[in-house]
């Protein structure tokens, strides 16, 4: 859960979320971030946590996940009980980044502990131990969803989602894009180009026949594998078109668009 | 023993005229969907249908024995318009299948390149070429291969008279080199058809540009063979608003062939010969259909008149003003629709019909399982009370010095809510009327489906509600009420299932609004829009099409706007066609066998919710 990083992570900034970031953190205002999957969220925060010199806990949050698991819990030794810090409250104390992954995932318990951290108080009271934290200047709470493939079941409440200053992150531009994959993996620029129009092309089918699109993710993994000599087609359909759909028909059709862009 | 002959003669004429390669045809049903889907992805636009083109008439010189055989008269073109992709319906040009396949993948490629309309057909089809290759330079080698194969089809230069073999040789320059040619001299014979680019004039522009009668482009396969796939070339036309329809227009003494187009407005169609006017529609090139609003383009060609207030259901309070979306103006009209609640008249409670009762106890029984219940879970890492059998366990294993792991030593107690609400709309027009086998129309699949899911629904503690809607135009958009979210299901919910029967059209656009309006007053925290349907949106005036589409699909986007979640389960098989543009990838289910829709549909709403 710890990623503690000596030299800063590769970012291309799309804009001036950089600049938000640090007034955000330097004004200790919590961080709201939406976006699609693979849109470089994740990226982005350890990157700011690396240039701010911050320690970052990250969580992935998932449908079990507690409020004691993102506090801490008593675990059961020889003969006694021995208080557990949870990465929260880790980040509380050292006043470094903690950064909640697809935070509408969690179980609603966890809304309790994160509202008095996010609004003005920045306190995390512990109930189990009576502590009360107060949370160092230096301390940020950065959560992010997916506004794609939320679950209906499980919106973010409007009360939670008030605390927050919000950004919103989208599939960086053409250039930006191909700069990613270039710096990323190191492929050259005609490949970079024809990758990205790849994803051009499969991102118009959102909403249509896709549930969901090519990723910068996606992107950075078929370049990963063409850098490394393989054949750019198959990488292609085994990065993108078979991540993408299940659907035969839509298969044959994507693959159609990786054939168009490569060449057979 | 003439006919044999006849035939004899005929089978061998043809066979030894046509170079075609029937092992390897590909066939538009074949590659449609996907063909659709690589036309969007290349940044088609996403409303278009793809549907099959018309034969025509192409006027080039054709091979000795084509003309003795008197075929490869017609040939089938691609081309787009507002609302569909037209490719042909099968392609056989080529002695390779993947040849014949890739044409059809470059036509679409082709297509999707915005081209200028502006441009004479030669420099925009060389545009167009050019702006395809450049995006996706993978298709490079596919296009030389594409135009090789062509070539080798076309008659030589050498072979035609000296006005046709320039005209012949510049379209072969700006196969091989797109961008070289800037004009192009015709000869008084249209040129050979081009299978690569599209339509020269296709019908659309045709009326407006005028251009010379210049030869068509496409040559695939004859026309298809199976009737449904088989188009017509069809002209639009304006209708002048001060010509009245009854009045002579032309001068008696001309007389007219069925192929010319006669000036008479037919605001409504009174023959009753359907059979001689599919005959002659069959002979006739082109079909012009002139667009004022009105009529409809459909095969029925009556209208509906609606019961007497006497005859008809009981309207429920006042009718609700609607808006409408009209894609052609890209405006929202506001109170375009006047839709009326009706309840059934005539609805007696009663019992559910004996022959779904097994079905309806075995869904219940199902369902029950969905039911939310308080229950305890074991080895959870917090709880309310310590897990006596987790602790047991941990102080043994720490006693017989095995290595412990981490273990949950609480119970906890959860609640599972389902917090959730569930509209179904059921589409009541007049084609649920058709049979789908021997016994069964589309309603009575229908009617079994609505009762057994409510019956399951109420197995569960869902609160859900059900709506049937049909429409007459946009002043009588009919939604009727079954059973709303406050009553409870039983004999009177059942009655007016039952009592559910065909009517008129389908205006999904308005019903869809007033359903969510409906929907959107219930707090729960899922709101599921389910639409059960049969067939596209249509109804008699304009609403058709591509318009009723756009309608529906803005209706839609209304809908999740609001934080509904619309679902659509049709029986329609052509419905791949456009509800990816409506409900989006996995915002729809197909149902094959539309006898299977009853059982279906209760385990559909189970997968959805659980």
């Amino acid at each position: 859960m710890d990623t503690k990083t000596s030299n800063t992570p590769f970012y291309e900034p799309s804009g001036d979320e950089c600049e938000l970031f640090e007034r955000a953190w330097k004004n200790r205002l919590p961080l709201l971030i939406k976006g699609p999957t693979g849109c470089g969220k994740t990226r982005f925060v350890s990157h700011m946590a690396a240039r701010l010199n911050l320690p970052l806990h990250t969580v992935a949050c998932h449908d079990d996940l507690t409020a004691a698991d993102l506090v801490g819990r008593h675990l059961i030794g020889d003969g006694e009980t021995i208080w557990n810090d949870g990465p929260l409250t880790r980040a509380v104390r050292e006043g470094g980044i903690c950064y909640l992954d697809e935070v509408v995932e969690a179980r609603k318990d966890t809304t309790v502990v994160l509202h008095p951290l996010a609004d003005d108080r920045r306190m995390l009271p512990i109930d189990r131990t009576g502590e009360l934290l107060q949370a160092p200047p230096s301390f940020m709470l950065v959560v992010s969803y997916n506004p794609g493939y939320q679950n209906f079941l499980k919106g973010m409440k409007p009360s939670t989602r008030q605390r927050f200053v919000s950004l919103t992150f989208d599939f960086p531009t053409a250039a930006q894009e191909e700069a990613v994959l270039i710096g990323e993996t190191g492929i050259d620029t005609m490949t970079a180009k024809r990758l990205v129009s790849i994803a051009g092309a499969f991102r118009a089918l959102r909403d249509h026949d896709l549930e969901e699109v090519a990723s910068t993710r996606l992107l950075v993994y078929a370049a990963t594998l063409i850098k490394d000599g393989y054949d750019p087609v198959r990488a292609c359909r085994a990065a993108l078109v078979e991540t993408l759909t299940d659907d035969a028909e839509t298969a044959v059709a994507l693959n159609e668009v990786v054939s168009a862009t490569f060449g057979r | 023993m003439e006919e044999y002959v006849g035939e004899l003669w005929d089978r061998l004429i043809t066979g030894a005229a046509e170079k075609r390669h029937a092992a390897v045809t590909v066939k538009l049903d074949d590659v449609a969907k996907s063909a659709a889907i690589f036309f969007r992805a290349l940044g088609g636009d996403p409303g278009l249908g793809i549907s099959a083109a018309p034969a025509v008439r192409h006027g080039a010189r054709r091979r000795l024995l084509q003309r003795v055989a008197g075929s490869g008269e017609k040939v089938e073109l691609s081309w787009r318009d507002g609302e569909v992709l037209r490719l042909p319906s099968q392609i056989d040009l080529f002695a390779e299948q993947a040849l014949n396949r890739d044409l059809y993948f470059w036509l679409v490629a082709l297509a999707a390149a915005a081209s200028d309309n502006s441009q004479p057909w030669i420099i925009r089809n060389q545009l167009a070429t050019q702006v395809t290759l450049a995006r996706f330079p993978g298709l490079q080698s596919r296009y030389d291969r594409l135009v090789q194969a062509v070539i080798a089809l076309r008659i030589p230069p050498e072979k035609l008279p000296a006005d046709e073999a320039v005209q012949e040789n510049t379209i072969r320059q700006a196969l091989q080199y797109p961008g070289t040619v800037d004009a192009i001299t015709l000869a008084a014979q249209p040129f050979q058809p081009v299978p690569l680019w599209p339509h020269p004039h296709p019908p659309l522009s045709a009326a407006a540009s005028g251009a010379a009668g210049t030869g068509s482009p496409e040559q695939s396969g004859k026309a298809a063979t199976k009737k449904s796939r088989r188009k017509h070339l069809a002209q639009r036309s304006d209708v002048k608003e001060d010509k009245n329809g009854f009045l002579m227009m032309f001068r008696a003494e001309s007389l007219f062939s069925w192929s010319e187009f006669v000036k008479v407005n037919r605001p409504q169609d009174e023959e009753d010969d359907a059979e001689t006017a599919q005959l002659a529609a069959e002979d006739m090139d082109n079909l012009t259909i002139a667009s004022d609003g009105k009529t409809s383009a459909a095969n029925v060609r009556f209208d509906l008149d609606l019961p007497s207030g006497a005859a008809d259901d009981t309207p429920l309070g006042e009718g609700v003003l609607l808006p409408e979306w009209n894609w052609k103006k890209q405006v929202l009209q506001p109170d375009y629709c006047s839709l009326q609640q009706l309840i059934a008249a005539d609805a007696k409670p009663c019992e559910l019909p004996h022959a779904l009762k097994n079905t309806a106890n075995q869904l219940r029984r199902q369902f029950q399982a969905l039911t939310p219940t308080r229950h305890w879970l074991k080895g959870q890492q917090d709880g309310d009370e310590l897990d006596m059998d987790a602790w047991v366990q941990l102080v043994s294993e720490r006693n017989s010095t095995m290595p412990t792991s981490e273990h949950g030593l609480y119970r906890a107690q959860v609640n599972q809510e389902r917090d959730l609400a569930c509209l179904l709309l059921a589409d009541l027009s007049l084609s649920t009327d058709a049979y789908v086998s021997n016994h069964t129309r589309v309603i009575d699949v229908i009617r079994d489906s609505l009762l057994l899911f409510s019956e399951a629904l109420t197995a569960t503690g869902d609160s859900f509600a059900l709506y049937g809607f049909s429409s007459l135009k946009r002043g009588n958009v009919r939604f009727h009420y079954i059973k709303g979210f406050e009553e409870k299901y039983g004999g009177q919910v059942r009655g007016r299932i039952t009592a559910i029967k065909p009517g008129y059209y389908t205006r999904m656009g308005a019903a869809i609004r007033q359903a969510s309006s409906l929907l959107v007053q219930q707090k729960k925290r899922q709101r599921l829009l389910l639409i059960l349907t049969d067939g596209k949106p249509n109804d008699l005036d304009q609403y058709e099409g591509r318009y009723g589409i756009e309608d529906t699909r803005v209706a839609l986007l209304e809908a999740k706007k609001l934080g509904l979640r619309p679902f659509c389960v049709t029986i329609d098989t052509e419905a791949s066609d456009y509800l990816p543009h409506l409900f989006g990838a996995g915002g729809y289910v197909v149902i094959r066998n539309p006898e299977d829709l009853p059982k279906e549909l209760p385990l559909l709403y189970a997968q959805m919710t659980r």
